[in-house]
């Protein structure tokens, strides 16, 4: 009898071991025991370096708002949020504030969750640091733009955790930001490898030259301190070459040639965009938002005539930067015919061609989803912070820096004659060497040689341009609602400081 | 003693007695006989025979034989089994006494399942609903869930597609008690909990376990109730095989009244000339009635065999039953085979085992209805493409191709083509294991340890070939989907019952151990492009596109629940009940600082007509108050939902696409489950010695810490999913119960019985997050509309909210207060103008509806005359809304509509209307114009049977032979305009717990509720 009650009791008992209840996901992406090895961090690098291409920021939110904001293009549809980019009356609901915003920080909590999940890689700093720098930079690389963009931001540098304390941070000073920005390019720099297998990965050269633009940027119209860090960082750059791999192509049009570019050694730091039209609109729509309409865009984004008018005869950028023909029905016009298309929107100027001419593989209509890697950042612009922050400390390389940009002008190249009818332009004299050279001179070609690539809004406003280039000389004529004591800075979107009211400031 | 032991749970009785009769050892005279059993006369095996006042006691054998000692001839033997009336007979000087026991349905109703064991129903505390066996096998049923509808007070049962074969049954018990968290009722079969139903004729009972008493002692899971199956068993005596064969022939119980070819060429014409299109429609050379190409006679056959008997110690039953259906859409169709045994064996005097074996295999032919409108602009949903559909196409093209509907409105694929086309093929495999063994200890204690392993697969493959040219042809070539979903279960409870009287009162201890651990994993994948459709879905793998899988659809899940529980029950002197239960539930799924949970409950009960001044009233039989308070969860969190985790995003290095991650959410500490705090009040009354009873409850439950979504953290803190769950939320249910059964008429020849079920909920939505409205979308995803359901605090749940409709616009100056949505044209609708900014906009929407019904009800009459029986079964529903979905395409101009609007729409001769004109400015917009009465009285069943008299069978072995004929849904009265007033459409977001939950009313593209004509034969051998 005993043995039942004994063999029954077992049978319970072995089976109702008692569990702690732990749940161990193997099906979901847990942070946890996620890092082990260098790829584990470089997985989410990728993940962090990935947001930047998407529709939310360079894929058409901000680079079209940096367009819109600069004297240089001209807005031809009537959304309020493009209205506002534009005419500089920014609302705290814009979308184009509020989606690079909130993407830019998916991407620096990806950079945050791979330099956290590092620490846990049990392996050598010279094993792993390499690849975590990569993280760093991409931290800095967003932040950078959010300082730029909004001045005093809330600075997050480690998973978020503390859900309730993280929702109400404070707004971390421009200053202390830029500080961190220098620190982690500095962490960079450092552990980087010279070069890596494509200019979308960052390099040592990559770090380096943000750090000059960062120190050129932070010293703004007299901070000698910084223009003198910001020549040093950008002439270590150019005496560095060689080992970076790095040059002027000579010719302008393969940086905006998007089956040519990967083989240039100008472009520093790229984004990845793939032909591929990845979930969440992880794509590119910069070549549609900036094309003709009835070939293939959406005439959103147009240089005013006055911009057209601005580049030389002569100079070859003149040629690459803008797109005078159209096929539209079929028929091949120039820009005075640009409205045969009979759309609203369509207007007889020259459009950008830098993204419409050459995009590339892509996945979407209207040549979206691109295959084009922008250049962030490439070597003319870092001999140009050379030549500006050169100028101010009164360096005598100054000059010669600056005419190494205009020099490879004069090349001429494989371009076509406006639109898409390939054609060889011959080398030019234009624009000629300078002989001497002003602050001004170098900003004028930052706006030539960088024209449409979503920088000189920012040169603006560290250059504090605004009053005179928004004025009735400027390209785009008076911009009446100009404001030059709160137009610098963007607003923080309204539905984040009512998420977070202590981002509201005063 | 054996009284008590008897109610406490009926398969130890034979034990018990046993026992008692192993311990007889000072009997003096012997008595020997037969028990047999009435109204046919045959032996009964395994009756018990106890002498009155002692312990000893016997059961008959497989003859009915039985024999015992007593002390003196003034012993009194009691004899009894259940189902019957006990008898009592003096001893005196007789040695053999024979006795016939009467067979006393009620007797059998008395015993109720609860919880982790079974009470006397007299002695329940709580609120259950009993469902007698012979009411789920009234008529024909795929699911016994289905047979539950209008039978049990408090339960509302609902088709989730009309009369589509295969169908999910939608059970709800008091109301929905959460936004987010399924509100289905916990179901356990002979003590496994989170079992699937069993077949109805393989139910022996089934009891709604719905307040917090009779739920709490299932904790975090009780708090939808519970539904208690107990599936048949053995008894002793010779091998019995039964036969139940139904075979029923099937039609649509109701089609619109759609434009034919002509009409509808007409209509575009009005159309047309009313936007200033002077181009007139080319009209077809066909005139097709879709209704009538999709619908077709449907059939459904059940045979089910059995075969139960048993020894002294060991007692079996084993069923296969056989289910098909062809429904009555064309190529959908249904087909199950299953089966189930139960073995029972004394072992030894103390110790029983038993094995519960269930398995069952189906196959479902699926067509699209009610589709969620987002493939194809609703181009899958077979119902609503027929109504939709233009008339004056014919199913072929010249060239032999499907013909679209490229006319008028969205192009697409023409409804019998998808009938046909579409393979949707849902396989499933259910199996069932449960093992027991019963131990008693000492006298009073018994241990029962059960272990129990389920498993449950789901393949489903749909496939859309490329002769659907809008769906699948045209570049897309082909479209194929697999997917699979794979359960098991494991779970091991122990217990121990301890029973002992105490003076006058009696207790009853329990308590337990449970632990369950339940795994889940599948996968979805899907492709276009595949090379030829001959392969139907299994094409996926040539499939030159594969869809990339999305977070989700590849999945493994794991969760693992152990809980203690107890009970005590304590009566005193047959008048006074107490009852306390606790469960403490632990579970996996729960966030890190809520892994466990406790939820207690108490009740009482009074028997006052047990009490002097009632115990001799002629009219009073019975009356009982009873009174409950409770707490019960809802698991409500799926596994792994509050940790933190990463999210797979697209990243490319160097021109190759890369694995990447970003975070996604952050952990979750804090979430826990939904609970529900209930107070029941009820009151059972029986009059005229039992001839009517009454049960009455009241109750309130306040649901708290629902879950719901918070999109409002910062977006600075970079996570990737912005729905953070939150505990917030607060619904309220209250409402009343009232069930009736009355034996009008109880004669040899001729009986009347009357069962009736009553039942009023009101659900209220008390907090929802930051106070903020909450709405759902009960129109499909290609309507372009939203917002068309509504959960506002203080209001009740899934109002319509839309524009409210004030006549048709007849020119001039509009009408104070009003204006139309765009533009003005006479005949255009008129809406109130609800901000008075002199036009529609979305500021003018306001609630517009209420979908909630005030009661419902069923009435059940049975009449038996000689060998005939007749039963009529009333089902209804009163006072909710119906938004009619399907007006809203109808009316719209870019689909085929019905004669009634055609007729009735405004035209410059016809302004006398309430419908605005044909092809009108307001493009399908949400109004209170498509809003209706709901409420109908519907025929359900109506049965004849007759059962042979036995002597006319006897010679062909058979015991008992019964044939019958019924009608199911014959009749329905209802004002409501569209197929049927039973509708469940879930909208845009498609069958999710919140629709489910929140989305209630809405008509569109439901399968329809079929008529049938049943012939069945049940026959014992």
């Amino acid at each position: 009898m005993n043995s039942y009650k004994i063999l029954l009791l077992l049978m319970g008992l072995s089976i109702m071991g008692c569990s702690d209840l732990e749940e161990e996901p193997v099906g979901l992406l847990s942070p946890d025991g996620f890092f082990s090895t260098t790829q584990d961090i470089q997985t989410a690098v990728d993940g962090s370096l990935t947001h930047a291409i998407n529709e939310e920021i360079w894929g058409r939110k901000l680079s079209i708002a940096l367009l819109l904001r600069s004297d240089m293009v001209d807005l031809m549809p009537t959304q309020a949020r493009r209205v506002e980019m534009n005419m500089h009356t920014i609302s705290g609901d814009n979308e184009m504030v509020y989606d690079p915003w909130t993407r830019i920080y998916l991407g620096i909590a990806a950079a945050n969750n791979a330099i956290a999940g590092a620490e846990n890689v049990n392996l050598e700093d010279e094993i792993k640091n390499p690849v975590t720098a990569q993280a760093y930079f991409a931290r800095a690389f967003y932040y950078f733009h959010l300082v730029r963009l909004f001045g005093d931001i809330p600075y997050i540098d480690t998973p978020v955790s503390d859900i309730d304390a993280a929702s109400s941070l404070t707004l971390t000073p421009e200053s202390q930001v830029y500080d961190n920005i220098i620190a982690d390019l500095q962490f960079a720099k450092t552990w980087l490898p010279d070069t890596q297998p494509s200019r979308a990965i960052p390099s040592r050269a990559a770090a380096s030259s943000y750090l000059a633009l960062v120190y050129l940027t932070r010293a703004g119209t007299s901070d000698m301190t910084n223009f003198q860090l910001a020549f040093d960082e950008a002439k270590e750059v150019i005496d560095n070459k060689g080992d970076y791999n790095l040059d002027l192509d000579p010719d302008f049009q393969t940086l905006f040639n998007a089956n040519k570019i990967d083989n240039s050694l100008e472009p520093i730091f790229a984004l990845d965009y793939n032909s591929v039209e990845a979930p969440d609109n992880g794509y590119d729509q910069t070549s549609p938002m900036t094309g003709v309409r009835g070939d293939f865009g959406w005439s959103v984004a147009v240089p005013t005539m006055a911009v057209y008018d601005s580049f030389e005869d002569g100079d070859y950028r003149k040629n690459v930067s803008f797109q005078t023909e159209a096929t539209i029905n079929e028929t091949l016009v120039d820009y005075n015919n640009f409205d045969i298309s009979g759309h609203e929107h369509a207007v007889n100027r020259p459009y950008i061609a830098k993204y419409s001419r050459y995009p590339g593989d892509f996945a979407r209509g209207d040549k979206r989803a691109t295959s084009h890697n922008y250049s962030m950042l490439r070597y003319a612009e870092v001999l140009l912070i050379a030549a500006e922050a050169g100028v101010e400390i009164g360096s005598p390389l100054a000059l010669g820096y600056l005419n190494e940009v205009r020099s490879r002008a004069r090349n001429g190249g494989e371009s076509t004659s406006g639109g898409y009818t390939e054609v060889t332009i011959p080398s030019s004299s234009v624009p000629a060497d300078l002989t001497s050279i002003t602050v001004e001179d170098v900003l004028e070609e930052r706006r030539i040689e960088l024209a449409f690539e979503g920088k000189r809004w920012y040169d603006i406003k560290r250059r504090q341009l605004g009053d005179q280039v928004f004025g009735a000389s400027g390209y785009e004529g008076l911009k009446p609602d100009w404001n030059s004591s709160e137009d610098y800075d963007t607003p923080i979107p309204q539905d984040e400081i009512d998420r977070n009211p202590n981002l509201g400031g005063l | 003693m054996q009284q008590q032991l008897k109610f406490f749970n009926i398969k130890w009785i034979p034990l018990v007695v046993f026992i008692l009769f192993g311990s007889a050892v000072y009997a003096q005279q012997t008595v020997t006989g037969t028990v047999s059993s009435q109204p046919d006369g045959l032996p009964l095996p395994g009756a018990n025979i106890l002498v009155k006042g002692t312990t000893i006691g016997a059961t008959t054998d497989m003859d009915g034989k039985y024999s015992i000692e007593v002390e003196d001839g003034t012993a009194i033997l009691i004899f009894s089994y259940v189902g019957f009336t006990p008898q009592e007979v003096a001893v005196g000087d007789q040695t053999v006494i024979d006795v016939v026991l009467i067979e006393d349905a009620s007797q059998l109703s008395e015993i109720v399942v609860v919880g982790y064991g079974a009470r006397r129903k007299s002695d329940v505390t709580g609120a259950v609903s009993s469902v007698k066996a012979d009411e789920l096998t009234a008529f024909p049923v795929l699911d016994a869930e289905q047979a539950l509808q209008g039978r049990a007070a408090g339960v509302v049962v609902q088709s989730n597609n009309g009369g589509e074969p295969g169908a999910p049954i939608k059970i709800n018990i008091r109301g929905n008690t959460s936004i987010n968290a399924s509100s289905e009722p916990l179901i356990v079969v002979d003590g496994f909990v989170g079992a699937s139903m069993p077949q109805a004729g393989d139910i022996e009972s089934l009891q709604v376990l719905k307040d917090a008493s009779a739920t709490a002692i299932y904790g975090s899971r009780g708090s939808n109730g519970v539904v208690l199956v107990t599936t048949k068993k053995g008894r002793a005596g010779k091998l019995t095989v039964e036969l139940n064969s139904t075979y029923a022939v099937q039609s649509t119980a109701n089609s619109l009244d759609l434009l034919n070819a002509n009409d509808f060429a007409d209509y575009q014409n009005q159309i047309r000339t009313n936007q200033g299109n002077t181009t007139p429609y080319v009209q077809g050379e066909y005139d097709t009635d879709w209704q009538d190409e999709i619908y077709r006679a449907g059939n459904t056959s059940n045979n089910q065999l059995s075969f139960s008997g048993g020894s002294e110690k060991v007692n079996y039953y084993a069923s296969g039953t056989y289910f098909q259906q062809d429904g009555i859409l064309v190529n959908s169709g249904y087909e199950r085979v299953s089966f189930l045994s139960n073995i029972d064996a004394q072992v030894t005097d103390k110790l029983k085992i038993g094995l519960n074996l269930t398995g069952r295999l189906s196959k479902k032919d699926g067509v699209t209805t009610q589709s969620d409108g987002s493939v194809t602009v609703g181009g899958d949903d077979v119902v609503s493409l027929a109504m939709r559909f233009a008339p004056d196409k014919g199913i072929y093209n010249s060239d032999g191709s499907f013909s679209t509907n490229d006319q008028v409105g969205d192009e697409v694929d023409n409804p019998y083509a998808v009938a046909t086309q579409r393979d949707d093929d849902t396989e499933t495999e259910d199996f069932r294991a449960n093992f027991y063994a019963n131990y008693e200890i000492i006298e009073g204690l018994t241990f029962k340890t059960t272990f129990g392993l389920s498993t449950s697969n789901e393949f489903r493959g749909i496939y859309m070939p490329r002769t659907l040219a809008v769906t699948a042809g045209r570049g897309l070539d082909g479209r194929a989907i697999m997917s699979e979903d794979k359960s098991k279960n494991i779970l091991s409870e122990n217990y121990l019952t301890y029973q002992k009287e105490i003076g006058k009162g009696n207790l009853t201890l329990l308590a337990g151990y449970s632990y369950q651990k339940s795994q889940n994993k599948g996968f979805y994948s899907e492709g276009t492009g595949t090379i030829s459709d001959s392969f139907s879905y299994y094409g996926l793998w040539t499939a030159t596109n594969l869809i990339n899988g999305q977070s989700g659809d590849i999945y493994t899940n794991e969760t693992e629940i152990q809980s203690q529980f107890g009970r005590v029950n304590f009566d005193y002197d047959d008048k006074y009940l107490i009852t306390a239960t606790v469960r403490r539930d632990g579970a996996s799924n729960f966030a890190e600082n809520e892994k466990y949970a406790i939820f207690p409950s108490a009740a009482i009960g009074w028997k006052m007509s047990n009490e002097d001044f009632l115990s001799n009233s002629e009219t009073i039989s019975n009356l009982k108050l009873r009174a409950s308070y409770g707490v019960t969860g809802n698991p409500s969190i799926g596994a792994y939902e509050s940790l933190a985790s990463l999210a797979s995003i697209y990243a490319s290095s160097n021109g190759v696409t890369v694995p990447a991650i970003t975070p996604n959410q952050p952990s979750n500490p804090d979430l826990k489950w939904e609970s529900s705090y209930q107070t029941n009040v009820g009151l059972d009354l029986g009059l005229f010695n039992g001839k009517v009873s009454l049960s009455v409850d009241y109750y309130n439950i306040d649901t708290k810490d629902l879950i719901m979504v918070d999109r409002g953290l910062p977006w600075y803190l970079g996570f990737y999913n912005d729905e953070i769950l939150k505990n917030v939320g607060e619904v309220n249910n209250k409402g009343f119960e009232i069930s009736i059964n009355s034996r009008n008429i109880v004669k040899d020849d001729f009986s009347w019985t009357t069962d009736l079920v009553f039942s009023r909920n009101k659900n209220t939505v008390e907090t929802l997050i930051n106070g903020d409205d909450y709405f759902q979308n009960g129109a499909p995803s290609y309507f372009s509309v939203s917002n068309t359901a509504l959960l506002r605090e203080g209001e009740e749940v899934g109002l319509f909210y839309g524009y409210d409709y004030a006549g048709v616009y007849q020119g001039g100056a509009f009408p104070e207060g009003t204006a139309t949505i765009a533009g003005g044209v006479a005949g255009d609708p008129l809406f109130l103008d609800l901000d008075e900014s002199g036009d529609i906009s979305n500021d003018d929407r306001k609630v517009i509806g209420n979908p909630n019904p005030d009661f419902t009800w069923g009435i059940t009459n049975t009449f038996s005359y000689k060998n005939f029986d007749l039963n009529i079964f009333f089902q209804g529903s009163q006072g909710g809304e119906i938004f009619n979905m399907t007006n809203v395409q109808l009316n719209n101009g870019d689909a085929n509509t019905t004669y009634d609007y055609y007729n009735n729409a405004w035209t410059p001769t016809n302004t006398n209307t309430d419908q605005p004109r044909a092809g009108n400015n307001s493009f399908r917009e949400i109004s209170s114009r498509f809003v209706e009465d709901g409420s109908y009285v519907r025929l359900k069943n109506i049965a004849i049977g007759y059962t042979f008299p036995s002597d006319l069978i006897e010679d062909l072995g058979v015991q008992s032979l019964k044939l019958s004929v019924s009608a199911q849904n014959l009749l329905t009265f209802t004002n409501y305009s569209g197929l049927d007033p039973e509708v469940n459409y879930f909208g845009a977001a498609g069958n999710n717990n919140t629709a489910s939950n929140t989305v209630r009313g809405f008509d569109f593209g439901n399968y329809p509720t079929v008529r049938s004509f049943s012939f069945s034969l049940s026959a014992k051998f």
